[in-house]
């Protein structure tokens, strides 16, 4: 997975991840505020880009091929909003035309969607995923949805590779060769790994109650120094950028036209 | 298909968020009980999140040449239940949008509510009612899996209309816009997984079939014919 690469190879690998969330979450109000105002929406989501390709030292590859299924689903959504379905009574076919409340409804959700999308990559680009999951564990999530969260994310590289390595086996017996086929081995290998759900589930319990495990699975989380600090620079950071996607309202009140 | 980060307004965001929480909680108290009572189905459960998980990432022949993946709705909600799901599926969802960005975090509530609450929910329903009028069990598993896809594709449909009315044709116009334009490739996927879920079924109830007993999935006479 791309961004798994990425978040434990990033340059803020050892940044808090409570600092990142935070900043990350001000992006994402910023995205909001800035919807109607396209040039702070523009700006805020150079300055979030910036972050992750300059701070954290994304490649900038890696960003845009893991930005891409978002922006193709971008492109349809924003041609949709553009275009209008008109009926028409006389010759009872249907048209579509662009029309300007649908241009500007594009351009609004656009700019929000764009922005949006920046700040959570700048999240999940630099911090990795178990991290997370500590930090949720902080924030007082479900203990059982924490357990479900930590037993998926150890398995499903188990899963992965389980699905690799079998789909590599059925493809040299020419198992994807045509649709039918491909339909089938599908189903084979499917089936295969449903059945792998409880036999890795009775290991893992077997594993647990042979430590004497009673319930909630607990790990230790990695220390991060100067967590204070990091926190701190986030929180001012993030101010900024609230403050540059609303500077168009705030000047609007201060100044009106 | 998932609604991508930032897409919907924040009305919106904030709404599907409030109206999935319940069907989360209830399935929060329903996992915590069952696990009082059988401890093994804590593994069961993270571990089946994983394979939904993983199943996303299995690329699947559809029936007009293209290639979709298969989004596992209707087999999780006929393995381990519809309100099981709801925290599962929150999972999942949580984990594509962290580890693959498909789908997002203000978006996380609409995708859960069409994708993880009413998918599971109208495969769980057409399964029991194909299956209480006495239809075949290939055809059932069929229905529930295709329907429970089609499902979710017309809630994402709704809520995408709900939240960005036509100018002219107002909701109406902009459900036919947006269902037109992913029937192109929800439709072939729908029907795809419900062949696919078939044959799952089949390859389960040959060699899994103590599995699919005890889940109450089929009877004796099923899992041996």
């Amino acid at each position: 997975m791309l961004i798994e690469q990425a978040a434990y190879a990033n340059r803020w690998r050892t940044v808090t991840p409570g600092a990142k969330a935070l900043f990350a979450g001000c992006g994402l109000v910023a995205a909001f505020l800035a919807a109607a105002t396209p040039w702070q929406a523009a700006a805020v989501t150079t300055c979030l880009a910036l972050v992750t390709l300059v701070g954290a030292g994304i490649a900038p590859r890696l960003y845009l091929r893991v930005a891409a299924p978002a922006l193709g689903f971008l492109a349809i959504g924003c041609l949709s909003l553009t275009y209008s379905l008109n009926f028409d009574s006389d010759s009872g076919g249907l048209s579509l035309a662009a029309s300007a409340s649908g241009r500007t409804q594009a351009l609004e959700t656009g700019a929000r969607a764009l922005t949006a999308l920046a700040a959570l990559l700048f999240l999940v680009l630099s911090t990795p995923l178990s991290d997370l999951i500590a930090l949720l564990r902080r924030l007082q999530m479900p203990e059982i949805l924490l357990d479900i969260m930590v037993l998926c994310y150890r398995t499903l590289f188990v899963f992965s590779a389980a699905l690799r390595d079998i789909h590599t086996a059925q493809a040299a017996r020419l198992g994807y060769a045509a649709p039918r086929l491909a339909l089938r081995s599908s189903a084979l290998l499917l089936a295969g790994l449903v059945g792998q759900i409880w036999q890795r589930a009775h290991a893992l319990h077997l594993a647990a109650e042979a430590r004497n495990g009673d319930g909630p699975l607990r790990f230790l989380a990695p220390p991060f120094r100067h967590a204070r600090r990091d926190t701190t620079i986030a929180a001012l950071a993030g101010l900024a950028l609230i403050a540059l996607a609303a500077s168009a309202r705030i000047a609007a009140r201060w100044h009106p036209a | 298909m998932h609604i991508m980060e930032g897409f919907l307004p924040v009305e919106h965001a904030l709404g599907w968020a409030l109206a999935s929480a319940p069907f989360v909680a209830a399935g929060i108290v329903s996992i915590r009980r069952t696990i009082r009572a059988r401890p093994e189905l804590r593994m069961l459960l993270g571990v089946a999140a994983a394979f939904t998980f993983v199943l996303s990432a299995l690329k699947l022949p559809s029936v007009t040449g293209s290639c979709s993946h298969p989004t596992g709705t209707g087999l999780g909600a006929i393995l381990f239940g519809p309100a099981a799901m709801a925290p599962i599926g929150a999972v999942v969802l949580l984990f594509q949008a962290l580890l693959l960005a498909h789908g997002g975090l203000t978006t996380l509530g609409a995708n859960l509510f069409s994708m993880a609450i009413v998918g599971p929910f109208a495969a769980a329903g057409v399964f029991r009612l194909t299956k209480g009028l006495g239809a075949p069990f290939a055809l059932s598993i069929f229905l529930a899996a295709s329907l429970a896809d089609l499902a979710t594709y017309v809630v994402t449909s709704l809520q995408l209309a709900w939240a960005f009315p036509d100018p002219v044709g107002g909701m109406a116009a902009s459900f036919a816009k947006f269902a037109g334009i992913f029937a192109v490739t929800q439709v072939p996927l729908a029907i795809s997984e419900g062949l696919l879920t078939v044959l799952i079924f089949n390859a389960l109830a040959r060699f899994n079939p103590q599995e699919l007993r005890e889940l109450r999935v089929t009877g004796q006479a099923e899992s041996q014919a």
